[in-house]
């Protein structure tokens, strides 16, 4: 007896230490981890674009980010966009009100930091103040206008939709017409080998270059990949194939289905659709906004 | 009970005499199933190290707290902890390396090799003589994984390292997994027979 009263006693405390190891580690770690995320997001997204070490991007290019949110009163519910402002300067951002007809309903300035704008934590109760406690708000996701010499030059989407077995997470890079410049996945966890081949090239980039007319109806197949479609799809910047051959087999394709990966229909389909509805949804919410913004001549650098 | 021998003795012991993969035949699964280039062999080498010699000297140093009857799930509680303290700081502050190294880190918890160490020295030696053995023992684990590892690659896809040094592909078998099994034996005897023609030429 009093032999397990030493061994529990031993083995909580040896237990909590290691709690407190781990524990003040991850405490010590989380905020370089977090940066580091960051940091590998923005290159994901300049890479999409098609920016690298080699090829950096141009000084004039911006990346201007608005954030959308659902807004409730009353039972009534709203979006409600915060964007940048345009012309004075940093920190300086505003929280368009739209109802869900598209018409236009509030503007409040809101003065948060750039460094702080990034961060939900800190981004939301700042607009939950400017706007007043009587509205809910609820944080639904981002869209990144991207712009160069202050024209629109690509849209930049990161967005979630639920996989085979939980979230897939992904950034898709639309030119200014919303064709499909680029799809990377930031995280799954899909089986591997299975599931897990949709971060592989020959899968991904199949919705290159597709535009949005193709991308509204578009559906997975489970006829086999064509292999000079799958060599096109795997070469890295023209490869053996040159760049002209690659541009002209994916032009070819481009209006073509998502050809489903073996033994993963249900992951292919849950991307395709999940790509499908992101572009879908931004295409329409952004038709809005625009014209919201013209009709009430907010100046966003966008 | 405290070991005789100096420093380097332990650390030379852990390379040559006891060597965790050729001489003790600890930890088979990661040495037959990951050993298929230098690189990786390498690479869970130093992640091994690591997670000895931290985990051997935390031993050694509660070696009178534990009690006897709990020590197994103490080691693996403190292998655990220091599993993943390394595994959080290698993502915070070399993120590229832990691109590489990730999947490995967490592989080790499971590993024999480390348990076995702490169950036979650090519970009984004192911290220094533990932190020599677990350097000793990283190291061999290191050495072994990659003399496996050079054989198979360089047998199996005929590059070193990731650089095409033969320019085909001898034995394209030798990089499967079950090749694994062939490769740890057949080095084990050939180990066993430098020593043996060794230990001859020294009687001799």
């Amino acid at each position: 007896m009093k032999d397990i009263v030493t061994i529990i006693v031993r083995l909580t405390i040896s237990c909590l230490l290691a709690g407190i190891v781990m524990g003040g580690t991850f405490i010590l770690t989380n905020k370089t981890k977090k940066e580091n995320a960051i940091k590998n997001e923005q290159k994901v997204m300049l890479s999409l674009l098609g920016y690298s070490k080699e090829k950096p991007a141009p000084a004039t290019l911006e990346l201007h980010e608005i954030y959308r949110y659902l807004v409730t009163e009353k039972g009534a519910q709203f979006l409600g966009y915060l964007l940048p402002v345009s012309g004075s300067g940093h920190g300086d951002f505003t929280f368009v009100i739209i109802d869900l007809d598209g018409k236009f309903v509030s503007q409040t300035p809101v003065s948060i930091s750039p460094e702080k704008v990034t961060e939900t934590e800190s981004r939301t109760p700042a607009v939950q103040s400017a706007i007043g406690q009587e509205k809910s708000l609820r944080y639904a996701d981002q869209t990144i206008v991207v712009t160069r010499d202050q024209k629109r030059e690509a849209y930049l989407l990161p967005g979630k939709f639920p996989g085979f077995k939980t979230f897939i997470s992904v950034i898709l890079a639309l030119n200014q017409n919303f064709t499909i410049l680029g799809l990377e996945i930031m995280e799954h966890e899909e089986d591997p080998g299975l599931g897990g081949e949709i971060v592989q090239k020959y899968f991904k980039n199949q919705f290159k270059g597709k535009p949005i007319e193709t991308i509204k109806q578009i559906e997975v197949v489970k006829t086999p990949l064509p292999d000079e479609y799958r060599k096109a799809l795997e070469a890295d910047n023209g490869g053996a194939l040159g760049a002209d051959e690659v541009g002209k087999i994916e032009a070819q394709y481009s209006d073509k289905n998502i050809y489903a990966l073996t033994g993963a229909t249900i992951s292919s389909r849950s991307l395709t659709e999940g790509v499908k509805g992101i572009i879908k949804k931004t295409a329409y919410r952004l038709a809005i906004l625009d014209r919201v913004l013209q009709e009430q001549k907010i100046a966003v650098p966008f | 009970m405290a070991t005789d021998k100096t420093n380097i003795q332990l650390v030379v012991n852990g390379i040559l005499n006891e060597n965790p993969i050729f001489r003790l035949v600890l930890s088979m699964c990661p040495a037959v199933g990951i050993s298929t280039t230098v690189m990786n062999g390498f690479m869970l080498g130093i992640a091994v190290l690591f997670v000895q010699v931290f985990s051997s000297c935390t031993i050694s140093l509660f070696k009178n707290k534990i009690h006897p009857r709990i020590r197994i799930p103490t080691y693996t509680l403190t292998i655990a902890t220091w599993v993943t303290v390394i595994d959080m700081v290698l993502a915070a502050y070399l993120p590229e390396a832990y691109a590489k190294m990730g999947i490995f880190i967490k592989l080790i918890v499971a590993f024999a090799i480390i348990t076995m160490r702490l169950e036979m020295f650090a519970c009984k030696e004192s911290v220094n003589a533990s932190f020599w053995d677990g350097i000793g023992m990283g190291l061999g684990f290191m050495f072994g994984m990659m003399a496996l590892g050079f054989v198979r690659e360089l047998l199996g896809m005929g590059t070193l390292l990731g650089y095409d040094v033969l320019g085909f592909k001898p034995l394209l078998f030798f990089v499967l997994p079950f090749a694994g099994f062939f490769c740890v034996g057949l080095m084990m005897a050939f180990f066993n027979y430098i020593e043996v023609v060794y230990k001859r030429s020294k009687r001799a």
